[in-house]
């Protein structure tokens, strides 16, 4: 709270004239501060409560002119804004309001970011965000000195908590949509409050409004309770760790091989690279398996080789943790498909590899790939005899 | 809390004839009604109903004792009543068992200790608490409901008839067993 309302407004220190006094006068240190944030200073905000006081008058005359430019006598409109000229006399007090409304709706928008944010990635918004919340909260409970009963007028009845998604009855009491949910799925459907019939207990719908001024009131208990709900999906999902890890494991391989196919894409400019030529690819890498393995020579000849030899480790050990990983599974048969899938991409790098030289047509690629591995074999040779 | 040091000798029964709920629910039950059970529990201690006192009895938050003092004005005046309140493993959802492990004279209460209190059967709602279970306990210290199933027809049939040999009665069992 303290840090909040700053008395001189931080964007012109060297205006503090009377038209500063005046805007003292008119508005809130804390508004001020707000202003401040939003990037207003107060020339723009004195213009800005000119105009706000100005938009009846304004509004009187478009009015004037548009429905009944010949009718209306001048005294009516005279009256009408004497009558509007006294009100701002009564706008501090609602400045004040507004005020509040400015901040709230600050807070809404910022809490709206949080919900969107948070669904990405929880974690990183919780750390980042708690001191903002401290703030929101210590200024919500100081501008609401009854905040502990709104507390409780807000919390669920069936798990004593802050309505979570409230969801409201037809008779009006609101509920966590999962406690009310479960309440009607173990109890009948009834209130659980006035024990009236509740029609269809099914289409629970969240009380957005309700909902809204919830998050609002209460950041913190939201946010934990969101928390907490993500660690009980989270250990419903540990409970099949095995499927999980699959599913992890089918994505990285899925994602590394579109990420090969990409650098090769981006390698082979102005060529279209499709399907076949992929399988094309992929054949002449066999074939070329195939040299290797009459020949006994260990992938690594073909690799240095190639002039991808940078990009390789780090690749590798990627792979490796993959396989590490792997360790946890028993299944053999998983491993050796793996295993395949692995060299078959580590052929592909190579293949790409090829490739490197840049605007040379693909139909050549086979027939570089084999030149390579004679090439790969007579370097093998020639190491052998030196 | 007062309960735990008064009554050593009493809790080994109950704690035989009552099935211990952690062990057979599902994870999520168990966090969601203990951290309904551990609310009510803050709750109590810092606002507890008149007369009333509650709590868990040990290490199991399932496993409550609770007193009842006699309301003044009625026939149980004086007399300490302790309750054993076992909650279920889906507890807002389903209705705690309570059972009085004092003896007394009422009509509503049968010589085993159960109580015949609709809110505790069939009325039972989510929406209610130990503390308001606890009251409606009180209730009917003061008003014995003979009418609506009493659990003990006798004892309901001698207050709906001679109502003062029936407080003779009920302030003897309470002299006997709950003082």
């Amino acid at each position: 709270m303290a840090s909040e309302d700053p008395k001189p407004s931080p964007k012109d220190p060297e205006n503090p004239d009377e038209n500063g006094q005046n805007v003292d006068g008119i508005f809130s240190p804390r508004f001020k501060s707000v202003a401040a944030m939003a990037g207003w200073d107060e020339e723009t905000l004195l213009i800005a409560s000119l105009v706000v006081e100005d938009t009846p008058d304004r509004e009187s005359k478009y009015k004037k002119r548009s429905d009944s430019q010949f009718k209306t006598p001048p005294t009516n409109s005279r009256r009408k804004r004497r009558y509007q000229r006294r009100s701002p006399i009564s706008i501090p007090a609602s400045v004040l309001d507004l005020d509040e409304e400015e901040t709230a709706r600050k807070e809404s928008e910022k809490s709206k970011s949080e919900i969107k944010a948070s669904v990405n990635d929880e974690k990183k918004i919780g750390a980042k965000e708690s001191p903002e919340q401290n703030t929101l909260v210590s200024r919500s409970s100081s501008v609401l000195p009854c905040i502990d009963k709104l507390k409780e007028e807000l919390s669920c009845a069936i798990c004593l908590e802050i309505c979570f998604e409230p969801s409201t009855t037809p008779c009006g009491h609101s509920f966590c949509k999962k406690c009310l949910r479960s309440a009607a799925d173990k109890c009948g459907k009834r209130c659980p409050k006035c024990r009236q019939l509740i029609s269809n207990g099914r289409s629970c719908t969240v009380n957005t409004v309700l909902w809204n001024t919830i998050q609002l009131l209460f950041p913190q208990e939201v946010e934990a309770r969101k928390a907490a709900g993500a660690l009980n999906g989270r250990e419903t999902v540990c409970q099949s760790p095995e499927t999980a890890f699959y599913d992890n494991l089918n994505q990285s391989t899925r994602a590394s091989g579109i990420s090969i196919r990409d650098t090769n894409a981006r390698r082979r400019r102005g060529i279209i690279l499709s399907q076949d030529e992929d399988v094309a690819a992929s054949s002449a890498l066999r074939s070329q398996r195939g040299v290797e393995g009459q020949n006994q020579i260990p992938e690594r000849g073909v690799h240095r080789d190639v002039r991808n030899l940078s990009t390789r480790p780090s690749r590798v050990s990627s792979r490796d943790t993959r396989v590490t990983r792997r360790r946890g599974i028993p299944s053999q048969d998983e491993d050796a498909a793996l295993a395949l899938r692995l060299q078959r991409e580590e052929f592909l790098e190579v293949f790409s590899g090829a490739d490197a030289q840049p605007s040379r047509p693909l139909y050549s690629a086979r027939a570089n790939l084999r030149a390579m591995a004679s090439r790969a074999v007579n370097l093998r040779i020639i190491g052998r005899h030196l | 809390m007062m309960i735990s040091g008064g009554r050593g000798g009493k809790s080994a029964p109950s704690a035989s004839s009552s099935p211990s709920v952690s062990s057979t629910t599902t994870s999520w039950a168990v966090s969601a009604s203990g951290k309904r059970i551990q609310r009510e529990m803050a709750e109590l201690n810092l606002d507890p109903p008149p007369d009333c006192s509650a709590g868990p009895k040990g290490d199991n938050l399932y496993h409550w004792v609770a007193t009842i003092l006699g309301p003044q004005g009625t026939p149980y005046e004086g007399g300490i009543y302790f309750l054993d309140i076992t909650f279920p493993s889906d507890y807002p959802f389903k209705p705690p068992k309570v059972v009085f492990k004092t003896r007394i004279f009422h009509c509503n209460v049968d010589t085993a200790g159960v109580l015949s209190l609709d809110i505790l059967k069939d009325s039972w709602s989510p929406a209610l608490t130990i503390t308001k279970v606890l009251l409606a306990i009180r209730a009917i210290f003061t008003n014995p409901d003979p009418s609506d199933n009493p659990i003990i027809p006798g004892i309901a049939r001698l207050y709906l008839a001679d109502r003062a040999k029936h407080d003779e009665l009920a302030a003897e069992w309470t002299r006997r067993f709950a003082k």
